[in-house]
């Protein structure tokens, strides 16, 4: 994990710094702290370095290794600019040798401290517990980052409530990274444990529960798998004591073959992340305990496992949902709306929250819809549909809101039940549909809203160069957007 | 067919329209009815499930006591919910139901509409208008159709108090739905019979409405510089053509708002080649350049009150020997050069000399692009919204109430940064194709790039709505003119002297 201090000085006690960062604003206007005398000699000899955003350029001078940074051309950077600025430095820096970075970017102390959210936000690699052996490549060179402000106190409160959200990024793409032998739905339960000591409470509806309360299309999705499916509720109960809790809850299909209606090979290769929804879930909750946030806030995971075998669902199986609605499964791999379906309703009906809000990699038709830059934002509230699209644009993670009508009702009428989970047609808004199948479970006049995270959820290697704030691989999308509605909605009640 | 506005009276022949509300709530003109054929309308509906909710009907053949040959009773829905497009679906199904019914003449008796937000006129007006638009059928292919699948109904005749004032309310919304039908022959036309030239020439039959219209040719795009338009046509034997339609119907110096239409006559996909399934629907790939042609139609038919411009690209899109490949780099009007990764991926490449040349020529206050552009937007949308992108909020609030108004629905999609990445060369200033899916996000992206700084401009992408699977009220299966009526609105809402 890396180490982010705050100090007056660059100079520590203990630890000189191999390397200083210092600023400049486009057309190469030195910052403060950049006039060094053998900075200003070494870029004299015409680099491209011009002080734009976002640029970076290392370089070594006989006073040691600068690293001089573009900033923004305002005085007063916005958050997302900072923290961007922090996640391409590390980027840049965290494995060409460098162990100790002092930044100097004459930041004050919220600004420092969103900076260092930046670094702490892409400082995440696949845990090396799966390897045999350590891999140098492993570890980063860099180990820790000392970062320059006046008020290195104020920075550092700051930064731990930054600290807290970026901790659960990590939590959550650890789970999302973790291979499906090793993240069956009993092991997902288990890790949840882990929020116990923050105080949360912990509830598993286990196969047998589902069966008796009747979850029969989350069952129905686990029925081909040895790995029994359940539901975990984490509860954070920060707020009133009778006041109704907001609901999250997520998709947590630990692997996704497709189940009888098999995936191509191509596409099966990710399918260990097609618990991103759930990971999200989990690590808000973790957010909310771990900053004490004084709310009522109540996580609901719906975790399978998506197998082929001779007891698994077949298409054409009619199910009857939790809230007693008859199903036709048409596409069994279009499993993630069974399993929210009876998770929604049996939030709905037994945590009875102000407000509803999944998030699931639920379908391929999203990508093509908004590709990896945007999530897909279904809602049937137009309030709540403004604040989480304005909380993902000052987060950085970006939404779009799509059409949740009765227009599309024909195309999931079936025959012989109350509807059918989807429409064979390969060129069908299949994202709508779900979104829209999904509706049905969630009682009228419950604000809801559902986030299609499947295009959002993993930075591939196709995304280099234009990756997201947190780097290559999972993004945990979800965690600070709805971290921030919680803040601003919490906001708004204490000005109310 | 005929339509026709007169004083309420029970016909002499053909059959009778009445309405019923929800509830049995029969208007006056249905009481009028039951009393002269004694009652047999009451005991018909009890004999029945009808409700007189919207979209139902029963119809009684040969009712005594009355002249008309046949009754139909129509579901108006509630009173408070009948609104211009519950009439026009109303008109829609009516002539749908009864066109081949063996009647020449169809009646529709309009009253008792006071709870309605419409007036008896304005009812009239726009139950006309679905009638109108609903009796469209491309038929002149046809050489041996049988009598009794031909339609019978020829003259909708309707009778209120109020009908010349409905008779004026008409006239205008029947030379839009001129413009209407024009773009569905277009459309429907196979690309054997409408290809560049045929087009260009069908555009310039139109002068004799008022309008001025220009064509250039190979010859003059070349140049002009066009290298992205003329990369598409040049796999083809027909040569491309570039077709400007101007209405001056406002001040003399006033800018124009210029709509500009995507004319792929028929997309093979070039070198590289779509699959055989349903490639002729390929031959409707010209829908935005259709949509233009029909809009400015209407516009010089109703003479309105506004400077308009419609430009459009025409070409075809054919692998051969003189094709463009795959990797090739054009250069644009605009001087901006493109790779072109799929040729498939060719109606941007249209679009873009098309922009940027009517943004030159005449420099207009506000420009519209319709394309049946990308597969993706099918998948993003289904076909019940066609895809918004815009750079200007203003003209898309205001596009997208034109098309509440006349059930043209939009969707407004994201066209900005975090996706122009998405379409950066490796060699060029940009390619034609993104990868990682928003398909249609990048090719609007693609397009943003040739609309100069301060222009205000939308792009419709309607892939997903040009051509309708399935018969609608008011829209017959085929060929649908999405864009005419609702362009048309927006003109008369925003862009014309009041």
């Amino acid at each position: 994990m890396l180490k982010i201090l705050f100090e007056k000085t660059a100079a520590r006690e203990g630890i000189r710094a191999d390397a200083l960062a210092v600023g400049f604003r486009p057309g190469l206007v030195f910052l403060p702290s950049a006039k060094l005398p053998g900075l200003e000699l070494a870029l004299a000899l015409k680099h491209r370095f011009k002080g734009e955003e976002g640029d970076v350029l290392t370089i070594l001078t006989p006073a040691g290794w600068l690293v001089a940074v573009g900033m923004d051309v305002e005085e007063d950077q916005d958050e997302a600019t900072l923290r961007r600025i922090g996640s391409s430095l590390f980027a840049e820096l965290c494995d060409g040798g460098i162990e100790h970075l002092a930044v100097a970017l004459d930041l004050g102390p919220d600004d420092a401290a969103e900076l260092a959210y930046g670094m702490a936000l892409r400082a995440w690699k696949p845990a090396a517990k799966y390897r045999s052996k350590p891999d140098p490549d492993d570890d980063w060179s860099l180990t820790s980052v000392t970062i320059v402000t006046d008020h290195p106190k104020a920075a550092r409160r700051r930064f731990e409530r930054l600290q807290a959200v970026a901790e659960a990024v990590v939590y959550a793409r650890d789970l999302v990274v973790a291979p499906a032998n090793q993240l069956t739905p009993q092991v997902f339960s288990d890790r949840l444990a882990d929020l116990f000591t923050l105080g949360v409470s912990i509830e598993i509806l286990d196969a047998k529960a589902l069966a008796k309360q009747g979850l029969n299309l989350l069952l129905a999705v686990g029925q081909g798998s040895v790995h029994p499916p359940l539901l975990a509720v984490l509860r954070w109960n920060g707020g009133k004591k009778n006041e109704a809790p907001l609901a999250f809850v997520g998709k947590g299909i630990t692997f996704d073959t497709g189940g009888l209606c098999i995936k191509d090979e191509e596409d099966m290769g990710e399918m260990k992340g097609d618990m991103g929804g759930a990971a999200t879930v989990a690590g808000l909750i973790r957010v909310l305990a771990s900053r004490k946030a004084k709310v009522n806030a109540v996580g609901v995971l719906a975790i399978a496992e998506n197998m082929v075998s001779g007891s698994a669902q077949r298409p054409g199986d009619v199910v009857v949902g939790y809230n007693g609605k008859t199903v036709e499964v048409i596409d069994t791999d279009a499993e993630g709306r069974l399993v929210l379906a009876d998770a929604l309703a049996w939030t709905a009906a037994n945590c009875k929250p102000s407000l509803m809000v999944d998030l699931a990699t639920l379908t391929g038709a999203v990508e093509e819809a908004l590709g990896k830059k945007r999530a897909g934002l279904f809602c049937n509230d137009d309030a709540l549909a403004d604040k989480l699209f304005e909380a993902g644009e000052e987060e950085e993670e970006l939404l779009w809101r799509l059409p949740l009508t009765d227009l599309y009702d024909d195309d999931l009428k079936s025959l012989i039940a109350d509807i059918r989970s989807c429409s064979w047609d390969d060129h069908a808004p299949d994202h709508i549909h779900a979104a829209r199948f999904l509706q049905h479970f969630v009682p009228d006049g419950l604000p809801w809203a559902h986030l299609d995270i499947a295009g959002t959820s993993e930075a591939g290697e196709e995304d280099e160069g234009d990756e997201p704030i947190t780097g290559p691989g999972p993004t945990a999308f979800g965690i600070r957007l709805l971290d921030r509605l919680i803040e601003d909605m919490a906001q708004l009640d204490e000005e109310e | 067919m005929k339509i026709s506005f007169a004083k309420p009276a029970l016909p002499a022949e053909g059959a009778l329209v009445v309405g019923v509300f929800e509830g049995k709530a029969l208007t006056p003109a249905a009481v009028k009815a039951d009393v002269a054929a004694g009652g047999q309308i009451a005991r018909a509906i009890a004999a029945s499930r009808f409700e007189g909710k919207k979209d139902q009907s029963l119809l009684l053949q040969a009712p005594a006591g009355l002249d008309a040959s046949r009754l139909l009773l129509v579901g108006l829905g509630k009173a408070e919910d009948f609104d211009a497009q519950a009439a026009e679906a109303l008109g829609g199904n009516i002539v749908a139901q009864l066109s081949t019914a063996n009647d020449a003449t169809v009646t529709i008796a309009l009253d008792g509409l006071e709870a309605s937000p419409l007036t008896h006129a304005e009812a009239a007006a726009a139950v006309a208008l679905g009638g109108r638009l609903r009796s469209y059928r491309f038929d002149k292919y046809r050489t041996k159709e049988k009598k009794e699948d031909k339609p019978s109904l020829k003259k909708l005749v309707l009778t209120l108090e109020s009908h010349s004032e409905a008779k004026k309310l008409f006239a205008d919304q029947d030379l839009v739905v001129d413009g209407v039908f024009l773009t569905r022959d277009l459309a429907s036309e196979p690309a054997n019979v409408i290809y560049p030239e045929s087009l260009a020439e069908v555009a310039k039959s139109l002068a004799e409405l008022g309008l001025e219209v220009e064509v250039l040719g190979e010859k003059q795009m070349k140049k002009l510089g066009m290298g992205a338009l003329l990369g598409v046509g040049q796999g083809s034997a027909r040569d491309s053509q570039l077709v400007t339609l101007r209405w001056n119907g406002g001040d003399k110096d006033e800018a124009p708002v210029a709509f500009v239409g995507k004319g792929v006559t028929f997309d093979s996909g070039g070198i590289s080649i779509k699959p055989a399934g349903n490639m002729e629907d390929m031959k409707w790939d010209m829908g935005g350049s259709a949509v233009v042609i029909g809009l400015m139609k209407a516009l010089a038919l109703r003479k309105a009150k506004a400077n308009v411009v419609g430009v459009v690209g025409l070409v075809e899109n054919m692998p051969s020997g003189t094709a463009q490949r795959p990797g090739d780099v054009v250069t644009s009007m605009s001087g901006q050069t493109i790779e072109v990764i799929n040729t498939d991926a060719e109606g941007r490449l249209v679009l873009a000399d098309a922009l940027w040349y009517t943004q030159e020529q005449f420099k207009p206050k506000a420009i519209v692009d319709l394309a049946t552009l990308t597969g993706a937007i099918i998948i993003s949308l289904g076909s019940h919204f066609a895809g918004l992108f815009s750079n200007d909020d203003e003209l898309s609030e205001k596009l997208t109430a034109a098309g509440k108004h006349v059930g043209e629905k939009l969707w407004r999609m994201p066209v900005d940064d975090p996706y122009d990445k998405m379409i950066k060369s490796e060699i060029a200033d940009m390619k034609n194709v993104g990868e990682g899916g928003a398909g249609s996000v990048t090719a609007a992206m693609f397009l943003k790039r040739f609309i100069k700084d301060g222009t205000k401009w939308a792009h419709l992408d309607i892939a997903g709505v040009t051509w309708a699977k399935a018969d609608k009220p008011v829209v017959p299966k085929g060929a649908t003119a999405f864009g005419v009526r609702l362009l048309d609105r927006l003109v008369a809402d925003n862009y014309e002297q009041k």
